[in-house]
């Protein structure tokens, strides 16, 4: 090292650096931002991939399951017999309400059996705490470990659960993961409630009996033999199962637990490419805007190592390490902070999922990957500038540069810089002159402005998609859902519950639909007309209707099924009576949240064979009468389940807060640096350059005041035209992204907030007012004689 | 201004014991030496030495552009030693015309808004077609620096300065990047300034020859003014040689 930086050239590029040290933090900084979300996202993704995988691996995952009404035990032997089913496991499954006395509302679980013969051979749980239960105790049972923390359930506590209409109290005896429940929700709830709803796995025995289950099961799963087709076993099971009503046999995909992990590990992928690609174009302006100015001031030195021989190479390598130099700080810093994000983030991880293990490791190809693209994105910047080095021809460096070649607007402008002082004039001559120079610094602002319109946008778009969900479409305060569809007269009852003021039925069916070849599974929901709880959205984000006729399709299930209004598609209900049938879209609706299809519940009723059944009501409560409520649903059997929206609002609030908001914090301070960082830039090239100029004009007499104006000034209209651009790109960038994080469950749609846009412009604009400022100092130590008596 | 200048008898600076040391220490460079001078209004006078001797030193703590570390320096009845910075811009502005060896020019304006600058700035300015006819260049008032010569960008320089009708006229090098030929034709216009407006003119230059063109020749060596000479009889520019 020593040796490497005792060549003299190499000491005036360490000093070059140095003189350059504003430059060169600009960039690093932006650089660091950029690439530590590039080392965080992808070794997250990569970390959450591997923890998934083993977790899979060592816990045998399944990887198709199937529910059915019942099926007797013998049918196991023929689903074992289907070629490329390495395993199969029958469980009973169910719901159960529970009573849990820490909180008012009823808590529910997911049910399931623990096999005869000991652990799982599929499904095996992580045991965090306790044992297995001893299948000679009946009410023995293990909780997962997110529902036992929610609610301080320990060890040997007991748990009274109403299953299949009857009470049971259970003890629990062990706490414990499992790679089928990572993420945890209640049907019909998006987001996890651990204090209302969690896993109970109980002993065969006792669950049959308790579901009138003795000799048969309710579920069944599989793992498959390595490289088996996947669609050839699913057909071969539904074979097997369609007589004891299974719904069909499905995949990983739909399963909520690893749907949910893939969007998380696709909005990872997301977030590495998006932002560290914005971030990398912006460093590649900066070093273009440094360097530039560099190449330059060093004009007549780039002519004198010339002159003494250095070869066109040698002077193009000079200038290109210290771009390097910047590139390697950026990536240095990148890297740390990526790590230290990526354990934070891996922190926030490891709570919400419950995995066994979830440590940040990011690959060495990952860190090769940001050095790579720190080093592409400073020679990209740098490429320019050295180019000009290097055609600088030694005699041409050496002698004094020629003034800028100046020429008289035309048209409109000159008209316009007629009107204006001198000094104006300056300012609007300049911008006129070197237009790629101006355009890279509005380029810059309008890259920051744009961000920080982008990072705006979300917690907009956040609290339009909750208000909307949960002031315009749900006005309920309770969703009840049946345990099995009943008649509408059912609704006599429900209304006469304790504390309800109003009341209105539902029904929803699995189904199949298909436009073309075009196939997805979804629910139907049929709804009443009228209804004042739970209604469509229509596109302007306001109530409509359910459709008189035909069916109305969410925009996003809409898009994968190819199918507009006018258009017919096949729908099939998969339990029941599956009925097959065909119908027309008559609209598209824009829930939010889910994107299922819609129908008014008479036809709904009359197309699936079953007029006037129901699943389950919406309610609104007295607040008086609470707890009332929810004592007599608690003893209610009928029930599979009790939704509280304002509980479900409050846990989708904290899921936005605690991934987007976190994000959204890291945007915010990234563009700012990034806003910073190129006022700052930007500020000392523009008074590099116009040192020779502003001593002039001190010289002359003008005061430093004055003389700043010119300075300040050509920022400022550069800043000034940065913003509509910046509001423009940030618009575009802000829905190209509300796409991309689109998923199955909400549709994030970019809306346009003044607060957001003033922010963003504000914020830039003080940004440059500050740079301004500080790099406007410059004036006042301003060695007037010793600029001007220089050349230049 | 210029008129109160003019009408005043007294002198038009006045330096008692001036000094300027840069840095301290044993680093210390003392560029000015215990200078005593007077300069009446309306003198011509050329400053001569060898680089480092102090001249433009003296120049710049005349124009208001630098600061003696010690001795007083006086414009007519005004102490600028005593002035602080604002009332220093302020003096440049009012009484001060400055024209340095690069020209200085600012080139994104053309050469009318070259001199307009300062007529934003002045009480009673000359137009810009004036000043720029002064120095021989009405033709090419609409031309941007880079579309001049040196020595007409160097004559922008002058009529910018005599734009405002400063009292003093401080040139440092004027010609010195400039050839025999346009270097004559900007002498030509100081001088011819000089004596249209009694502007008190001082410039400094090492060309020994340039010399002959003043009513006194004060030459520094070390900071110190070594002797001062007076022209008999003053050689016009043309007769200049370098």
């Amino acid at each position: 090292m020593v040796k490497l930086i005792a060549r003299p050239l190499d000491r005036k590029l360490l000093r070059d650096v140095w003189r350059m040290r504003i430059h060169a933090a600009a960039v690093a900084l932006v650089l660091g931002c950029g690439l530590s979300v590039y080392i965080m996202s992808v070794g997250m993704r990569a970390s959450l991939e591997r923890t998934r995988a083993d977790y899979y691996a060592d816990y045998r995952m399944m990887h198709l399951a199937a529910s059915l009404v019942r099926a007797p035990d013998r049918v196991a032997a023929d689903l074992e017999r289907i070629p490329e089913v390495a395993a199969i496991e029958t469980r009973i499954s169910g719901y159960a309400l529970l009573d849990v006395p820490q909180i008012v509302e009823p808590a529910s679980a997911r049910l399931i059996s623990l096999p005869l013969g000991g652990r799982p051979r599929i499904n095996d749980l992580a045991m965090v705490r306790g044992r297995w239960p001893d299948p000679a105790k009946a009410d023995e049972a293990i909780v997962s470990e997110a529902f036992a923390t929610a609610l301080d359930i320990r060890i040997g506590a007991n748990l009274a659960a109403t299953i299949h209409g009857r009470r049971h109290v259970l003890t629990i005896v062990g706490i414990a993961n499992s790679p089928e429940f990572v993420f945890v929700s209640a049907p019909g709830e998006l987001f996890p409630q651990p204090e209302r709803f969690g896993v109970v796995w109980m002993g065969r025995t006792a669950l049959a009996r308790a579901f009138d289950m003795s000799g048969a099961f309710n579920d069944a799963i599989f793992r498959l033999s390595p490289g088996a087709d996947d669609q050839r076993v699913r057909s071969a099971i539904d074979e097997v199962l369609r007589a004891f009503g299974s719904s069909g046999a499905y995949g990983r995909d739909r399963m909520m637990s690893d749907r949910f992990l893939s969007e998380e590990i696709k909005q990872l992928t997301t977030m590495a490419i998006f932002l560290p690609a914005f971030f990398l174009v912006i460093a590649a302006f900066l070093v273009n805007i440094a360097l530039g100015r560099v190449i330059a001031t060093e004009r007549s030195n780039i002519g004198l190592l010339k002159a003494f021989g250095y070869s066109d190479l040698a002077v193009a390598w000079h200038y290109a390490k210290s771009a390097l130099m910047f590139g390697l700080i950026g990536a240095s810093l990148g890297s740390i902070a990526g790590v230290v994000l990526g354990r934070a983030i891996a922190d926030i991880y490891r709570d919400y999922y419950h995995f066994p293990a979830l440590a940040f490791s990011a690959g060495l190809l990952t860190f090769a990957g940001a050095w790579a693209a720190a080093i592409v994105a400073v020679s990209i910047g740098a490429i320019f500038s050295v180019w000009r080095a290097v055609r600088l021809a030694p005699a041409e460096a050496l002698a004094p540069p020629r003034p800028a070649v100046y020429s008289r607007s035309s048209g409109m402008l000159a008209r316009f810089a007629a009107r204006l002082d001198a000094k104006s004039r300056i300012i609007l001559r300049r911008i006129q002159r070197f237009p790629r120079r101006a355009a890279t610094t509005v380029i810059g602002i309008a890259l920051a402005i744009a961000l920080l319109v982008v990072a705006g946008a979300f917690p907009a778009v956040m609290t339009q998609l909750l208000s909307v969900h949960f002031s315009v479409a749900n006005r309920q305060d309770v969703t009840l859902s049946f345990v099995a569809p009943r008649e509408i007269g059912v609704m006599h009852a429900v209304a006469h519950l304790p504390g309800v003021i109003s009341a209105e039925p539902f029904r929803a069916d699995d189904v199949v639909l298909r436009h073309g070849r075009l196939e997805v599974r979804e629910a139907v929901l049929g709804l009443p007309f009228n209804a004042r709880l739970s209604r469509l959205i229509g596109s302007d984000g306001q109530a409509v209707e359910p459709p008189v006729a035909g069916i109305a399709l969410a925009r996003a299930l809409a898009a994968k099924l190819h199918a507009g209004p006018g258009d017919e598609i096949e729908i099939e209900q998969v339990s029941g009576r599956r009925v097959q049938a065909r119908i027309r879209v008559s609209a598209i609706v824009d829930p939010m949240v889910g994107s299922s299809a819609y129908m008014n519940i008479e036809d709904l009723g009359r197309l699936f064979r079953e007029p006037g059944r129901i699943s389950g009501a919406h309610l609104s409560l007295d607040p008086a009468r609470y707890a009332a409520f929810n004592a007599q649903i608690k003893e209610t059997p009928a029930l599979a389940g009790a939704s509280f929206l304002r509980q479900a609002e409050r846990s989708m609030r904290r899921a936005f807060d605690e991934g987007v908001g976190v994000m959204n914090y890291l945007y915010i301070a990234f563009a700012a640096v990034m806003a910073g960082g190129v006022a700052f830039s930007a500020a000392r090239v523009t008074m590099a350059e116009q040192e020779r100029d502003l001593a002039t004009l001190r010289v002359l007499g003008f005061t430093r005041g004055e003389a700043s104006y010119v300075l300040v000034g050509e920022l400022f209209v550069l800043a000034l035209l940065a913003v509509p651009l910046g509001c423009v790109l940030g618009t575009v960038l802000g829905i190209w992204l509300m796409r991309l994080f689109q998923t199955d469950m909400y549709s994030f749609t970019f809306i346009f907030n003044p607060g957001g846009y003033a922010f963003a412009i504000a914020f830039t604009l003080a940004c440059v007012a500050i740079a301004s400022f500080i790099v406007r100092l410059g004036i006042d130590r301003l060695d007037m004689v010793g600029v001007l008596k220089a050349r230049d | 201004m210029t008129i109160a200048a003019e009408t005043d008898p007294s002198p038009a600076f006045h330096t008692i014991r001036l000094s300027k040391v840069y840095g301290d220490g044993p680093t210390a460079v003392h560029a000015l030496r215990d200078v005593d001078l007077d300069v009446a209004q309306g003198e011509l006078i050329v400053l001569l030495g060898p680089s480092g001797s102090g001249k433009s030193t003296l120049l710049n703590i005349l124009g208001g552009l630098d600061r003696a570390s010690s001795g007083e320096v006086w414009f007519h009845q005004t102490a600028l030693n005593a002035m602080r910075e604002r009332a220093l811009t302020d003096f440049r502005r009012r009484h001060i015309g400055f024209i340095f060896q690069f020209y200085n020019l600012i080139p994104s304006l053309t050469a009318r808004e070259n001199v307009d600058l300062v007529r934003e700035i002045a009480e009673d300015p000359l137009s810009a077609e004036e000043a720029l006819d002064l120095v021989g260049l009405a033709e090419r008032m609409d031309h941007f620096p880079a579309q001049l010569s040196g020595g007409e960008q160097q004559r922008v320089a002058v009529a910018r300065a005599i734009a405002k009708r400063p009292a003093v006229l401080l040139c440092d090098e004027p010609t010195g990047a400039l050839d025999l030929k346009t270097g004559v034709r900007v002498l030509e216009a100081l001088v011819e300034i000089n004596k249209r407006y009694r502007s008190t003119t001082l410039i400094v230059t090492h060309n020994a020859d340039v010399a002959r063109l003043g009513e006194r020749v004060i030459h520094f060596s070390d900071g110190r003014i070594r002797t001062i000479e007076t022209n008999a009889v003053r050689a016009p520019p043309s007769e200049l040689k370098w």
